[in-house]
């Protein structure tokens, strides 16, 4: 499922960047349209990213208060969904840096804490656990391009990496993800790197 | 590479192309060779595949209770005009580097600190010359200055003898006397800071003020000293009578920095000394006639002589107070400091520029020397100190690193 249903512009809906030019302009209509399009994409995003549903949800909150914050200070110069993943990526890595020195004294937090909210079947498992296991930029890449559907352009962008990187690891992230998925074993993913790197 | 010769269209183009990430002269270009080439074909399904396996991480609805959370903290909340920057990935942790930079200041400041005090103790107690220390120019008798300072000592404006002539004595005995049956006896002090244009002139002026008040200088100490300006600093004594009319010629002299003045009131003291001074006398009159009258054992006569002796002693050393302090009465005191106006004079400096370079240059290697001396020192005498720190300290650190390293691969 593509979750991610940001851009409306061929249905005679008002784009984002409109939305959020009128939103600067004091519309809170706007705000409430730009949330009603991006809650679900933004859970998505954090959702996949970390364990805990409530802060997956706390962190949405958070994305949205800050947007709230930043009313004028959006430019035009950037796409609207690029800026809030910008935003959300940047609370999500204040979340990790702070989660991660929580774990340092006290353990990690636990993975399920709401196992049967879940309802995960075992493909599923098997695909966050191959995910997990690539490269940390790389599987940004690939989560950005899948799930949130960002252009080559925009993940450039936002990570601040060349265009060129974006395609290359992708595509290697790619074929990495699929072999661990086809054959789940330890290494897998490893030997499918080396393997493109040579055709690359 | 031989792969690449063989394909036309590179792999990342497949899977730019299915990502709708080419432009269409490039699509047609992909789809072509997809179109004739098996294993491409191969990888683009391969990239589907994967692709599609990846849809099937699903993701629950968002809570419904998000929308009404949002709405409170937005409205309690301001917008402002603080910029989001975009995220940067990678290593760069700002935290680190600014925590890391700020502990690594510190510790080279502690350092440096250390190193400096440590180089500038060792040089004072490697070398330890005689402190040069400029003394204030007339400060005292024999102050530095290039050309010897002229102490003069007790300078004479009308004698160069302080004690009074006869007549002077008397009549100042008799004024403090009088001042003692009529009223409280006061022992006057002043004090002047005068910058003067001409400090020779002035000196003249000084010795005709004392002459015409029939005064002296008790104490004179000019100092001409290369770097600053000539002063000359004198202790004067003048009549009682004459010290408002001596203190405003004095004023004359040049512009008044500081004046002060005082008074000590002796009467007491010398109420006190004058009766010892008759006890002593009416015992001596006793003890006279006790040796006139009595004509004992020799011993006896030896003993009361001794007495004699001893009064008599006392009697002179209690007139010579009495007369000093009836002295200090009738004489005020008045401290004087002159200096003369601060003219800068473009004297060519008697070092010739070679000999200055030199020496500065002697100076400079003598300094790093000792600089370096001091480090060495330093090390030897601090780094194994410093070491079982760092190793006390550092095992920590290094536990503490490893642990968030574990932790930050389990979050």
């Amino acid at each position: 499922m593509r979750e991610n249903e940001g851009r409306q512009d061929s249905q005679g809906q008002e784009t984002d960047e409109q939305l959020m030019a009128a939103f600067a302009r004091g519309s809170t209509d706007a705000f409430n349209t730009l949330f009603v399009r991006y809650k679900q994409p933004l859970f998505g995003f954090f959702w996949r990213r970390i364990a805990d549903r409530s802060q997956a949800e706390e962190l949405t909150q958070e994305t949205f208060l800050a947007l709230f914050k930043a009313q004028g200070r959006y430019e035009a110069t950037a796409l609207f969904r690029t800026y809030l993943y910008a935003i959300a990526m940047k609370i999500l890595r204040t979340y990790r840096r702070k989660a991660t020195f929580r774990a340092m004294f006290w353990g990690a937090p636990s993975q399920d804490k709401e196992p049967a909210a879940r309802m995960e079947i075992d493909a599923e498992i098997a695909l966050r656990e191959a995910v997990g296991k690539l490269d940390r930029v790389a599987r940004e890449i690939l989560m950005l391009r899948e799930y949130e559907e960002l252009s080559y352009v925009e993940i450039a962008a936002l990570l601040r990496i060349p265009v060129n990187t974006v395609r290359s690891r992708l595509f290697r992230a790619r074929m990495a993800l699929r072999e661990m998925l086809a054959a789940p074993a330890a290494g897998a993913g490893q030997r499918e790197f080396s393997k493109m790197e040579g055709r690359a | 590479m031989t792969t690449a010769t063989t394909h036309p269209v590179a792999v990342e183009e497949v899977t730019a192309y299915l990502d709708g990430e080419v432009t269409s002269a490039e699509a047609r270009r992909v789809e072509e060779h997809l179109a004739e080439c098996a294993e491409c074909a191969l990888t683009r399904d391969q990239l589907r595949a994967t692709s599609a396996a990846m849809a099937s991480w699903s993701v629950p609805a968002a809570p419904a209770g998000l929308d009404a959370a949002i709405g409170q903290r937005v409205s309690g909340a301001v917008p402002q005009q603080k910029s989001v920057k975009p995220v940067r990935m990678g290593r760069r942790r700002p935290w680190v580097l600014v925590g890391g930079g700020a502990m690594a200041a510190v510790a080279a400041i502690v350092v440096i600190g250390a190193v400096l005090s440590y180089s500038t103790s060792y040089q004072r107690s490697a070398a330890p010359e005689p402190m040069m220390a400029p003394a204030p120019a007339g400060a005292e008798q024999g102050s530095t200055g290039q050309p010897a300072p002229q102490a003069e000592g007790i300078v004479g404006g009308a004698a160069p003898e302080p004690a009074p002539t006869p007549e002077q004595g008397a009549a100042t005995s008799g004024a403090a006397a009088s001042a003692a049956a009529t009223g409280p006896m006061i022992a006057r002090t002043a004090s002047l800071t005068i910058v003067v244009k001409n400090i020779t002139d002035s000196r003249a002026a000084l010795d005709r003020i004392l002459k015409q008040y029939q005064g002296y200088a008790a104490q004179l100490t000019v100092s001409t000293a290369a770097d600053s300006s000539p002063s000359l600093q004198a202790s004067l004594r003048v009549p009682v009578s004459d010290l408002p009319a001596a203190l405003s010629a004095l004023r004359a002299l040049g512009q008044v920095q500081n004046e002060t003045q005082g008074g000590e009131d002796v009467t007491q003291q010398h109420t006190d000394l004058m009766a010892r001074l008759n006890n002593a006398r009416e015992t001596e009159k006793v003890l006279q006639s006790i040796l006139q009258k009595q004509a004992g054992k020799m011993d006896d006569v030896l003993a009361v002589e001794e007495q004699i002796s001893q009064t008599r002693g006392q009697i002179e050393q209690m007139e010579a107070d009495q007369q000093a302090l009836e002295h200090r009465v009738a004489f005020a005191s008045i401290d004087v400091q002159l200096t003369e106006e601060y003219k800068a004079q473009l004297t060519g400096s008697s070092t010739p520029v070679g000999t200055r370079l030199r020496n500065s240059f002697v100076t400079g290697i003598g300094n790093a020397g000792s600089s370096l001396l001091g480090l060495v020192v330093f090390v030897e005498e601090a780094g194994p100190v410093l070491l079982i720190w760092a190793l006390i300290l550092g095992l920590p650190v290094v536990l503490v690193v490893r642990r968030y390293r574990k932790a930050r691969t389990r979050v």
